[in-house]
């Protein structure tokens, strides 16, 4: 991939800029933005006016403005457009939780949400969950009790764990395994996992 | 999913009058809530709306109160809101976990009661586009001459579905009711009038017409000296439909029976209510012998089809042990 | 024994876990580029028929669609995927329900699956047979002109057929004879990862971020599919979300998108959804296995014989055999297999693809003979474990017999067994036991190591990660032969324009296959740098060594000199290696012995797995901690076969009507006990750093361990996999 960051041009890299702070003249405006918005990269579209919606998403902490189709779901328009592509769609029925993101505090499914149904809503993906450089613990527990194999689980598993200590920060091991129970993992790394959130709450 | 539009509505007269005059513009319009159950009918192209009406942007629909004699929940309270609300553990003895054990976290956390409870069937002939089956306007309920493992033993003809919903038995086992608004105005009725059998109506199963919305389920008091069990067997302990579950509520006196609730999913297109073993274990010592016998009556006229004869050997046994736990 | 290491078989963190845990790992689905198109796949509703006309007029006129592929303006051989008759891209006729009938690209993805609906197919409906037996019969469809019995070319013939030994005298030495047959089902890899490719043209190069377990060999068939010579195609594979064996090589799905690329001249990213890759891929072959087994009292085996048929559906990819005898030692023996073609979905490599399936039949036959024979199959399996291949050639290896005293002390078998049935109460106890393994063997591979003057070093291997940690295990075995800290190590892996061959991350191969080429490119290199810190050092380059990033005199260790003094003036040096070792006179396996401790509810027919201990022979264990969780996984996905997992296909149709995790039942979190491994550590006189293989192995005798101990606690013989509840009622109740 080296070389195809120095062309510059993938979406990516492209979102990455932006979320940086360096908004630039490339964005295309959808009409006005607020001091802390942040404009999303476009979609093409042929979508009649009817189907589409400009919808403002709060994600990570940062709002960003994007128009999206009424049929697309969160998980689209944050892997698409936002470049968040942590998020992952395993089953996109609601089956396997690779997709899963925290809202309003509590774990869902990206996948089964439209993104027009998330105006006002506080989203939090594995992208927004290390401060800065320091990982989340459950992230840190993740990396030293060898959580991913395939990691395409993963940010789903994490998001759960994370769902689960945000709500109860002492859970036993039948509170962790019933909280992941959403998640699945064909690895069937599934005593790792548990380990893993077991380890970030004792870990705070 | 094919195009459709989002309706995002502010009240529940909004959300009729929506759906009512879409129907009269012709344009099919379905009523969504939580979403995780009707987006993967929509993704499998199973339901294809011109329109969504969104409940969710209707502001006071999601609440647990108490008052006079009982609970009022609002249809879009969450599941995960009531698996854990305390007063509803203390005092609705099974629902908080009939809601624990639907689907997982993830659904429990957006799937409403009210979306709950108007599920459509989780049938793989219904769920798959390639099958235009009896419920979609076919010509052949599938399950017929197909994999019927998981179908009704109950209830069934024409059409075989069982009902998907965990939070059904336990709420008819309450003797909950359902308040559901309409064009003309709103009404409450018991929610075990609430669900239609294939033979009153084999493309719906409930009551509901195309504008009219659940709004709100209530829930009275158990009578006092009540007791409740609720169990679900499945293949997989999560995200899996109940092969068979049980949903009991006994009044008892000592060891005698006062009156009792029994329940059933995963048999029947509708919340089974096993009225006769009702009936038999009124003023009965609760034991061994009258459970067995309860349970042998309430699966009195259970028609296996050829792959879910098991069903009723694991029923009787969910019956017997779910009243002595209750008792 | 294990011998003294410094970074080998440790517990060492992937070194990408950083990107693994922050969503920051790149997936082949995660690329997007400038002008992109989505695709989706259009599929036969038929088990077999013959595409009259394809008219794709309406298609092509909705807004945002951009490029429409099918069997007609796209006749692309798609030759990893068909071992027995030629097999194309789209095909005509199609053979099952979910064979690819045209691919459209467009602008959203929801647009392209608009589209999927507007192509109108007319179809002639063929006879079809899904059943394997009923198509050999003579009067059935025939799939293939030549008939349905898939008589292999290239490296396959069928039927597949062994033998050794006297089949005949050994019947005759046996006090028992038994005979009897097991029944397996089609379950689906269902990894997480739905497939998904990218494919970008620029001047007549392709480059491919293909979802594969093998970079190498997936550029090696889109070359040859596409007509390119091998320096025009680039596949990248940094990160993928596994395959167990369904992702080896190039799959339909890079060619679509090659062809839809080019069709468009934009890139294009085609995915499948969910079911796409539940009935558009492949799964394990279900079986029939019938045996015929002859015993002494003392329940030693004196003769074996195997005849099984294998459904491998609709177009065979892989062989279709059959090998859990594998693990025994019989005298005498003969197997005949017959992968028979099918109008259901392709079956092939799943995780150690002929072996749980198979060690399901013959294992739970063995506990059966044990239990007639009133030999407790500990003693039954221990008696009868392997120690000559084929009664013939020594091992490498083999510490069979130790996995098993090991496992049975950690589970407290003399305690726990007791008489099949006899445990009371309505949770019914039981314990049961199975071998398993899956072979060794060396083969070609190829590394570069450039060691920079700062003294850290750049590892370059071909390898795909697929969740087992190949990423970290070359780097630790990089680390350990270099003598450079692991921490100063860069890795970079899967992509053909830059790193070196690999045979990819299927049949448990990496490590043996590419792990001797860093330790020979490591060696290489280690040598210029002996030569260039010679001088410095004043003594000759075959008297010094590396460790820890320090040159230094192996006889005096205080003359020493950091790495990156001593390359301070020569430079990046840079070390080579291909590599492809022989056995001779010897073979290789990978052991494991597993057990199970269940509890059945004799009520609800439910099965919970209690305990579980696995333990395993795989010589040298590179890192633990990847280790282990491998054997753990394996350990689930056999659960999962044992308990619920089954493809089902409705007879009527013929289509698939669980192609989904929810009704295809894939274990959750709350089906899986604590997973116990024991690893008998050895140091394995071929491997590099004494490694066997970790992958296949765990989930070979996972199915049968589970399925033991069932018998053992209920006294019922459960000869069909799943063993659901409705399965258990019945047994007990009907």
């Amino acid at each position: 991939m080296e070389e195809e960051k120095k062309k510059g041009v993938s979406r990516r890299a492209f979102l990455k800029g932006i979320s940086g702070g360096a908004v630039g003249a490339a964005v295309v405006s959808t009409g006005l933005l607020g001091p802390n918005e942040v404009e999303a990269y476009p979609r093409e579209t042929v979508a009649p006016a009817r189907g589409r919606k400009t919808v403002s998403l709060k994600v990570n902490g940062r709002l960003y403005r994007l128009e999206v189709e009424h049929r697309h779901t969160l998980a689209e328009a944050l892997r698409d457009q936002l470049g968040l592509t942590g998020t992952k769609i395993g089953c996109n029925r609601g089956e396997c939780g690779a997709c899963t993101v925290i809202v309003n505090g509590r774990n869902v499914y990206s996948c089964s949400q439209l993104a027009v149904w998330m105006e006002g809503a506080e989203i939090l993906t594995i992208e927004g969950l290390a401060q800065g450089e320091k990982l989340d613990p459950v992230q840190q527990a993740f990396i030293e009790h060898d959580g991913p194999q395939c990691g395409f689980c993963t940010s789903g598993q994490i998001m759960s764990g994370k769902a689960l200590l945000l709500k109860n920060p002492n859970p036993n091991l039948a509170e962790v395994k019933r909280a992941l129970s959403g998640n699945l993992c064909r690895c069937g790394n599934y005593n790792r996992e548990v380990e893993a959130v077991l380890a970030a709450a004792r870990a705070r | 999913m094919k195009s459709f539009e989002n309706i995002d509505v502010k009240s529940v007269k909004e959300a009729v009058t929506t759906l009512q005059r879409l129907r009269q513009q012709g344009k099919t319009a379905l009523v969504v809530s939580g979403g995780s159950e009707l987006l993967q009918l929509m993704k499998d192209r199973v339901a294809t709306p011109d329109y969504l009406v969104n409940l969710k942007s209707i502001p006071g629909l999601s609440y647990i109160k108490e008052e006079k004699g009982g609970f009022r929940i609002g249809a879009l309270t969450t599941l995960s809101e009531i698996e854990e609300n305390r007063a509803v553990q203390e005092k609705l003895l099974i629902l908080s976990a009939a809601a624990g054990e639907a689907a997982s976290p993830q659904i429990r956390n957006s799937g409403t009661i009210g979306g709950n409870i108007c599920q459509r069937p989780f049938c793989w002939y219904f769920r798959s586009a390639s099958f235009t089956c009896l419920r979609k306007g076919g010509q052949v309920c599938y399950a017929v001459a197909g994999d019927n493992r998981f179908h009704a033993i109950l209830g069934g003809g024409p059409s075989y579905i069982v009902h998907p919903s965990d939070l059904a038995p336990a709420l008819v086992a309450l003797d909950a009711r359902v308040r559901i608004a309409g064009p003309s105005g709103e009404k409450t009725i018991l929610l075990e009038k609430f669900f239609v059998l294939p033979r009153v109506d084999f493309k719906k199963e409930n009551i509901l017409a195309p504008d009219e919305i659940v709004t709100e389920i209530q829930v009275p008091y158990p009578k006092p000296q009540s007791k409740g069990f609720y169990h679900k067997v499945r293949e997989r302990l999560a995200w899996d439909h109940a092969i068979v579950s049980v949903a009991t509520v006994v009044q008892s006196r000592g060891e005698i029976c006062q009156d009792a609730r029994v329940v059933l999913g995963g048999v029947a297109p509708i919340p089974w209510r096993a009225t006769k073993a009702e009936a038999f274990l009124r003023g009965k010592r609760i034991d061994e012998a009258t459970t067995e016998k309860a349970s042998e009556i309430a699966l009195e006229g259970a028609t296996p089809l050829k792959d879910n004869g098991y069903k009723i050997a694991l029923a009787k046994s969910l019956v017997q042990r779910s009243v002595l736990a209750a008792a | 024994m294990a011998k003294d290491f410094s970074v080998v078989g440790k517990n060492t963190p992937r070194i990408d876990g950083y990107e693994r845990v922050t969503g920051t790992a790149q997936y082949a689905g995660d690329v997007q580029l400038p002008g992109m198109l989505y695709a989706r796949v259009l599929r036969s509703p038929h088990p077999h028929a013959r595409i009259v006309s394809i008219d794709t007029s309406k298609a092509e006129k909705l807004p945002g669609v951009k490029a429409i592929v099918h069997h007609q303006n796209a006749q692309v051989v798609w030759s990893s995927g068909g071992r027995t008759a030629k097999r194309y891209i789209f095909n005509n006729p199609v053979r099952y329900v979910g064979d690819p009938v045209a691919a459209v690209a467009a602008i959203d993805r929801h647009i392209a699956e608009d589209a999927l609906g507007l192509i109108e197919v007319q179809y002639e409906k063929l006879p079809h047979v899904l059943d394997a037996k009923e198509a050999l019969k003579p009067d059935a469809p025939k799939i293939y002109p030549k008939g349905n019995l898939s008589v292999g070319d290239g490296n396959l013939t069928a039927p597949i057929t062994d033998e050794w030994g006297d089949l005949e005298k050994g019947f005759k030495e046996a006090d028992r004879i038994f005979e009897d047959t097991y029944v397996t089902k089609h379950v689906n890899n269902a990894q997480l990862e739905p497939r998904v490719s990218v494919a970008k043209w620029d001047a007549g190069k392709l480059t491919v971020w293909a979802s594969t377990q093998g970079v190498s060999n997936c550029r090696t068939d889109l070359a040859k599919d596409l007509g390119l010579p091998l320096s025009k195609v680039r596949v990248i594979c940094k990160y993928m979300g596994a395959g167990f064996g369904n992702k080896n090589q190039c799959q339909d799905i890079d060619l679509m998108a090659a062809v839809l690329a080019k069709a468009a001249g934009r890139p294009v990213k085609v995915e499948f959804t969910r079911e796409d890759d539940f009935i558009g891929m492949h799964g394990r072959w279900s079986s029939e296995q019938h045996y015929k087994v002859g015993v002494k009292k003392d329940g030693t085996i004196t003769a074996v014989e195997l005849d099984a048929l294998t459904n491998v559906g609709a177009y065979r990819k892989s062989t279709g055999n059959l090998s859990g005898t594998d693990f025994y030692q019989i005298p005498n023996f003969k197997k005949t297999v017959n992968p028979v073609h099918t109008n259901t979905v392709v079956a092939a490599n799943y995780r150690a693809p002929a072996y749980p399936q198979s060690i399901f039949g013959f294992a739970s036959f063995l506990d059966q003979i044990a239990h007639e024979l009133g030999v407790n199959p500990l003693e039954m399996f221990k008696r009868n474990a392997i120690r000559l291949y084929k009664n013939k050639t020594p091992f490498t290896s083999n510490y069979l017999e130790q996995c098993i005293i090991e496992g049975a002390k950690r589970i407290d078998w003399t305690q726990k067994w007791h008489k099949p049935g006899a445990a009371g109460g309505t949770n019914k106890h039981g314990i049961g036991m199975a071998l398993g393994g899956y072979p060794f063997r060396p083969g070609l591979g190829a590394a570069t190591i450039r060691v920079n003057r700062d003294g850290t070093a750049h590892v370059l291997v071909g390898v795909t990660d697929i969740g087992t940690g190949a990423k970290t295990a070359m780097a630790i075995i990089a680390s350990e032969a270099l003598g450079i800290p692991l921490s100063q190590i860069q890795l970079t892996n899967g992509d053909t324009d830059v790193t070196p061959y690999s045979v990819g991350e299927s049949g448990s191969r990496n490590t043996a296959f590419t792990g001797p080429a860093v330790i020979a490119a490591a060696q290489d290199v280690r040598k210029q740098i002996f030569a260039v810190a010679a001088a410095q050092l004043k003594a000759k380059p075959e008297e010094l060594d590396l460790k820890e990033g320090q040159v230094f005199v192996r006889a005096d260790a205080s003359r020493k000199l950091p790495l990156s003094k001593a390359l301070a003036r020569s430079g990046e040096l840079i070390g080579r290696a291909t590599t492809n070792p022989e056995f001779k006179g010897v073979e290789g396996k990978s052991f494991a012995a597993h057990f199970s401790e269940v509890e059945v509810d004799i009520t609800t027919g439910h099965v919970k797995v209690l305990r579980y201990v696995a333990a395993h022979d795989s010589g040298t264990i590179i890192n633990r901690l990847a280790a282990e969780s491998q054997i753990k996984g394996g350990v689930v996905q056999g659960i999962g076969m044992a308990l619920t997992e089954e493809l089902l296909i409705d007879r009527p149709t013929g289509m698939p009507i669980n192609p989904n995790y929810r009704d295809a039942k894939v274990p959750t979190h709350l089906e899986i006990p604590e997973v116990e491994v024991i690893f008998i550590e050895n140091y394995d006189p071929y491997g590099p750093f004494g490694a066997k293989v970790v992958g296949e192995p765990p989930i070979t005798p996972a199915v049968a361990a589970v399925a033991n101990a069932i018998f053992n606690a209920t006294g019922k013989r459960f000869k069909e996999l799943p063993i659901t509840p409705d399965k258990i009622l019945r047994a007990l109740y009907v």
